[in-house]
């Protein structure tokens, strides 16, 4: 008896390989792309833009340093200037400082060719070219009238063409340097401008690019994750189908993935094999019955034969007719127990195909009859006419009527009466079969524990508990539900129901 | 003593009755047929019968009850029971409560024949 059970698991689990495979070839078709890289990546980029920004101002505060220290030079520059024009002037007023003047514009001349290179980059060539003459020409003019003091020549001709010359290029210089002096201050007002923005500039793009690395990374786990937690629940309610892609590379999700899948196939070859050892318990126990229906028709047969034997040349012709056709009937009877029992218990893969519920239930029925006659129950049966067919696998179907019609005789006293009720369900698009007793009902504290597999109250040898679990797993592969209601000592009522219309989605996908 | 034996052959398969009056009444019995479980009880209570031929296994009222019943009305009745696949236990439970024999389905004329003709040497018939 076990040997069937073996062969077909092992079936299973060689078809179950390539499964396998093709899962394994559409993960290494993805690119590899691991969380830890994505998160590396990201902080890289996050340490990145801190670097950028310190250097950044860095450099900004050594730029502006820089800048604060011409811009002294220039103001020293523009002092010396002033200073010498002051000279100048007194010069001309009281005939005194002329040396003073002379040096203060040396040293305004000295400080301009120390930072010649920066003025140049500062005001224009052409123009730093205009302040060095015009700087030459005033210590020129200011040299010419030392010369003239030192010779004593008292020229007041050429002494008031000197000055309006002096006068002129000194307030050249003076505007100049103003102007060289104003600007780099400018400039160094829009550094510091732009300093005071930069953290804010910053700051608006760390937030920016927060939310990017954060939505990236959400999409990256809350979503596999979520996907994860619906695939659990799916696969706790016995849907054993693998679960969908979690993430589009290759990375540890793509592990866990895996491992959830070769989980799923291996429950699915346990269910197989959960499902095909009940049915082969369920075969055991219609065996008897069947053999004992099977008398009826022999018995009949073998009397009719001697019958016809013993008293073959007394009867009449019309006799005789009638207990050939008898033989028929028998021998046809006796072919349809039989075929009953065989469609039930043929091996077979599992196929869905559109089904008459109403002959599928009957021809459970049939099969239970002769238990029903040793617990001496009454099975009735009503059946509302022009169903529309569903679709589903007939032998697993069977098997869930099946135990169901068993567990109600087993439930039942003699004179026990079993309803068998098949009509439309009150949800649209769905079909009902109830099996109902009246009898032992179910205890409360039982009641949570009944679909469990291995959970029975039957004594050992008569129940594996296993006939509700597996008849769960069965109807919820076709998409549609088992509920239960009881009374304790009263009655027991199972409601299966199955969708008419839509095709179950397990059946597509194999 | 009457010359005939009297019996009642129960069983709900309406050829078993049809085939085996025939071969009851060649041998010299007085045969009354039925299927319906609840008409020959009705009738066991009314006649004592020499000999009860009932299925064991039949709907609403089983062979036990046809026993029990025939047991009451006469204690020399013999009740043979046939059974279909041998129910062990209600097989034992028919031999205790008093049945004189057994045939197991699928049986020949003759099997029959053997079990009454015991059955009618116990109650005093000589020579069927
Ligand atoms: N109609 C019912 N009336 C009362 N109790 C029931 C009924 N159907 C199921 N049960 C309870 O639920 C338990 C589990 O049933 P299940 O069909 O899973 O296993 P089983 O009938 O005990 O074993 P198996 O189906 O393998 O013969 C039963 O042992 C019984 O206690
Ligand atoms: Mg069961």
């Amino acid at each position: 008896m076990t040997n069937p059970l073996e062969s077909k698991s092992s079936f299973i689990r060689n078809s179950k390989k390539p499964a396998l495979d093709t899962e394994e070839r559409d993960l290494l078709a993805r690119p590899r792309f691991s969380l830890r890289l994505h998160m590396l990546l990201v902080f890289i980029l996050f340490s990145f833009l801190s670097m950028a920004i310190i250097i950044g101002s860095v450099i900004a505060i050594n730029r502006i340093q820089k800048k604060l220290n011409f811009v002294q030079s220039s103001e020293r520059y523009l002092f010396d200037i002033a200073q010498a024009r002051r000279w100048e002037k007194n010069y001309f007023l009281y005939d005194t400082n002329l040396e003073d003047a002379v040096q203060s514009a040396g040293n305004a001349k000295s400080l301009l060719s120390q930072s010649l290179e920066k003025v140049i980059t500062v005001l224009s060539a052409e123009e730093t070219a205009t302040v060095l003459k015009h700087l030459d020409q005033y210590i020129g003019l200011l040299q010419e009238l030392t010369m003239l003091e030192k010779n004593n020549i008292k020229n007041a001709d050429k002494k008031s063409e000197i000055e309006t010359s002096l006068r002129q290029h000194g307030a050249e210089m003076v505007k100049v340097a103003a102007a060289l002096v104003t600007k780099e201050q400018n400039s160094i007002n829009a550094m510091l401008h732009l300093i005071q923005r930069i953290p804010i500039y910053c700051l608006a793009f760390a937030l920016l690019l927060t939310f990017f690395a954060s939505r990236f990374l959400s999409h990256r786990l809350i979503k596999p994750l979520n996907l994860l937690i619906e695939s659990t629940q799916r696969i706790a309610k016995g849907d054993f189908s693998p679960v969908p892609p979690l993430c589009k590379y290759r990375g540890e999700f793509s592990a866990v993935e895996m491992a959830i899948n070769q989980m799923c196939n291996e429950l699915k070859s346990r269910e197989v094999a959960m499902v095909e050892s009940h049915k082969l318990r369920a075969i055991g126990t219609l065996t008897a019955g069947v053999a004992h229906e099977l008398n009826n028709p022999l018995n009949n047969i073998m009397l009719t034969a001697h019958a016809m034997l013993e008293d073959h040349n007394d009867l009449s012709e019309d006799e005789l007719l009638e207990m050939i056709n008898d033989l028929i009937n028998e021998a046809d009877r006796s072919r349809s127990i039989v075929r009953n029992l065989l469609d039930f218990a043929r091996e077979s893969e599992s196929v869905s195909e559109p089904l008459d519920l109403e002959a599928l239930v009957s021809e459970t029925i049939k099969l239970t009859l002769n238990q029903a006659k040793v617990s001496g129950a009454k099975i009735e049966t009503q059946i509302q006419p022009d169903l529309p067919r569903i679709r589903g696998d007939k032998q697993q179907l069977k098997q869930v009527f099946l135990n169901l019609i068993l567990n109600a005789l087993d439930a039942v006293e003699k004179n026990g009466i079993v309803k068998i009720n098949v009509k439309k369900a009150d949800s649209p698009g769905f079909l009902a079969v109830q099996v109902e007793d009246n009898g032992c009902g179910i205890p409360a504290h039982i009641l949570p524990n009944i679909f469990d597999p291995f959970f029975t109250t039957k004594g050992p040898g008569k129940g594996t508990g296993l006939g509700l679990s597996v008849s769960h797993g069965i109807i919820t592969m076709h998409g549609g539900q088992i509920s239960i209601e009881t009374e304790k000592g009263k009655y027991t009522k199972f409601t299966v129901t199955l969708p008419f219309r839509t095709v179950p989605a397990v059946f597509n996908k194999t | 003593m009457k010359e005939k034996l009297d019996i009642l052959l129960l069983d709900d398969e309406a050829i078993v009755g049809n085939r085996l009056k025939p071969v009851l009444e060649k041998v010299g019995c007085d045969v009354e047929l039925f299927e319906d479980p609840k008409k020959a009880l009705n009738r066991i209570r009314e006649k004592k019968f020499d000999i009860v031929i009932t299925d064991i296994m039949m709907p609403d009222v089983n062979g036990i009850q046809i026993l029990e019943e025939a047991r009451e009305k006469s204690d020399i009745t013999k009740v043979i029971i046939i059974t279909g696949y041998a129910t062990v236990a209600m097989a034992r439970e028919a031999m205790d409560k008093g049945a004189f024999d057994m045939i197991a389905k699928p049986f020949t004329p003759d099997d029959l024949r053997s079990v009454i003709a015991k059955a009618a040497d116990s109650l005093g018939y000589k020579k069927l």
